[in-house]
């Protein structure tokens, strides 16, 4: 069977690729991940086999900045906590000390500015918030313009005067744990840290040490390392975190794009064409 | 006033023959009889601009939240029972859907104003149709007739204030008309909606979910039916419950009650 396959889809980091599965696959050309993020892969010894590998940026940009967004808004305005005030058998609530934080005229800061961090800054704008952003390279003056954001080369500018911050980078060498105890103690007490990237890219002992000292306010988490996490894990115990099961593109319209976008890729590798999105080992 | 208390009846104005000014917190001001404070010659204020921002965000996270499953979500990720993530644990897409507004007010044009960012398409519906440059900031088409907006709407939020004309103002006729892949999300005031007819929308499948910043009453009694769907995310009337807005809230509470008893003309005055 494994002679005949020449395309591989990926659906959630499955299959596993390592170098079994490709020495079975001879005729293998190409990979089409069903995301954007490929720190699953050894991209190194696919390449190495002769095997195209390809993403689909366009698909999950729009649906993941939705994500990030509904984290920003839930974790300021202490959804979860409300919700379950609402509907929890006791009538003992008192609505009055149960306050959220204003996002018009807040500061958030972006880490990680690509095309999900972009379209974050254009939706934060509509909601009236100050924009700082942190990325590798600067971008354009009028793409900074069109949304207001203004840059931090250094991310400990951004650390110390953001309200919100927006962690958007793919997880590489650099970023593995790029917002740990340092970062964290950099960061306003009354700041709220949201992740929708990758979970190796918080150190999660500092996250937990920081939400339990009120180092910061809160957390919103749409990854973790794992996924799940044990249930045993200190971050299920606070109050003052809020984790989503990798929402990220899980709607059925991105599920649909997205195989449309990685069809596209695998019909190009097998036709031999130019990858529209192709993936190369850096 | 904080929440509607103390309740403002015939027997407490009797027992207040002092009182000079009623200053309400919010912009609402349904529980109050104007006509009858009016006759007792009691002034009355709120603060109608300060909470629209904070409001018009509340609609916009109940939105996100109900569409990917926010609140279903955190309690997945944190269940002692959750072993590992569904592949097919879907949500509803928000950019690129249609949004229907009813009550293009402030808060409702603020709202307009954030889901524009998400490359929405946005109906209205209201008394009265909004200038064309308003319109075009938005991108938001007029709907006459209700009818038209709940058939094509894929979120319909409801930003109307309560009167006589707005009771109610969704009820069985209207969920019917709405699409079953459609969202209801309220941040008006509870008896807009026929709390009734939503059950039965929802526990049928007329509408695909709901998320109710009001009730009526409020609190709802605990067993009642919509505490215990999946579909449903309830918050206990905090559009504005920030701490920068209550903050200003109080302080034009403060200066309406000051300029009442001094007999000045008052900020926010309610006729």
């Amino acid at each position: 069977v494994g002679k005949k396959v020449q395309a591989i889809y990926m659906w959630w980091h499955k299959p596993v690729i390592n170098k079994e599965l490709l020495q079975s696959m001879p005729n293998l050309k190409v990979i089409a991940n069903s995301g954007v993020g490929m720190d699953h892969l050894d991209l190194k010894l696919i390449a190495s086999f002769g095997v195209k590998m390809a993403n689909v940026p366009h698909a999950v940009s729009s649906t993941t900045a939705d994500t990030g967004m509904a984290l920003l808004l839930a974790s300021a305005r202490r959804l979860v906590e409300v919700h379950n005030i609402s509907i929890s058998p006791s009538m003992d609530y008192s609505e009055a000390d149960v306050l959220g934080v204003r996002v018009a005229g807040a500061t958030l800061g972006i880490i990680g500015m690509g095309r999900i961090g972009y379209k974050i800054a254009l939706r934060a704008k509509a909601f009236e918030m100050n924009i700082l952003y942190h990325n590798r390279t600067r971008r354009k003056v009028e793409e900074e313009q069109a949304v207001g954001a203004t840059y931090c080369e250094k991310i400990d500018s951004l650390l110390q005067q953001a309200d919100i911050v927006m962690v958007v980078v793919s997880l590489t060498p650099q970023t593995h744990k790029l917002i740990g105890k340092r970062e964290l103690e950099l960061m306003k007490s009354t700041a709220i840290l949201i992740n929708i990237s990758r979970g190796a890219v918080v150190d999660q002992e500092a996250l937990v040490a920081a939400l339990q000292t009120g180092v910061i306010r809160a957390a919103a988490l749409d990854v973790t390392y794992p996924e799940p996490l044990p249930r045993d894990h200190p971050l299920l115990k606070l109050k003052n975190i809020i984790i989503t099961p990798h929402l990220g593109i899980k709607t059925e319209k991105a599920s649909y794009m997205i195989t449309e976008e990685a069809v596209e890729n695998i019909l190009a590798a097998l036709n031999g064409l130019p990858l529209p999105s192709e993936v190369l080992p850096s | 006033m904080w929440y509607h208390r103390p309740a403002i009846n015939e027997e407490l104005l009797q027992s207040l023959p002092n009182l000079k000014v009623v200053a309400s917190s919010g912009v609402g001001i349904d529980h109050l009889d104007l006509k009858l404070l009016s006759s007792y010659g009691v002034k009355v204020s709120n603060t109608p601009f300060i909470v629209s921002t904070d409001t018009a965000d509340m609609g916009m996270t109940l939105m996100l939240a109900s569409a990917r499953r926010l609140v279903e979500g955190h309690e997945m990720a944190v269940s002692p029972d959750t072993e590992y993530f569904p592949a097919d644990w879907l949500g509803t897409e928000v950019s690129g859907a249609t949004l229907g507004i009813v009550g293009m007010g402030v808060i409702g044009y603020k709202v307009a104003e954030r889901a524009k960012a998400f490359e929405m398409k946005i109906l209205y519906h209201n008394r009265s149709q909004r200038k064309k440059e308003e319109e075009s900031a938005v991108g938001a088409v007029y709907c006459k007739k209700i009818d038209d907006l709940l058939q094509q709407s894929d979120f319909v939020l409801l930003a109307v204030n309560l009167t006589p004309q707005t009771h109610k103002l969704i009820g069985k006729r209207e969920l019917e008309l709405m699409k079953p892949t459609a969202t209801i999300i309220n941040i008006s005031r509870g008896l807009v909606v026929d709390h009734d007819a939503l059950v039965e929308a929802l526990q049928n499948k007329v509408i695909k979910a709901a998320a109710l910043d009001v009730t009526y009453p409020e609190p709802l009694p605990r067993d009642h039916p919509l505490l215990k769907m999946k579909n449903v995310i309830i918050t206990p009337h905090i559009g504005s419950a920030t701490k920068k807005t209550r903050w200003v809230m109080m302080e034009e509470m403060a200066e309406s009650i000051e300029a009442g008893l001094a007999g000045l003309p008052i900020p926010h005055e309610v006729l």
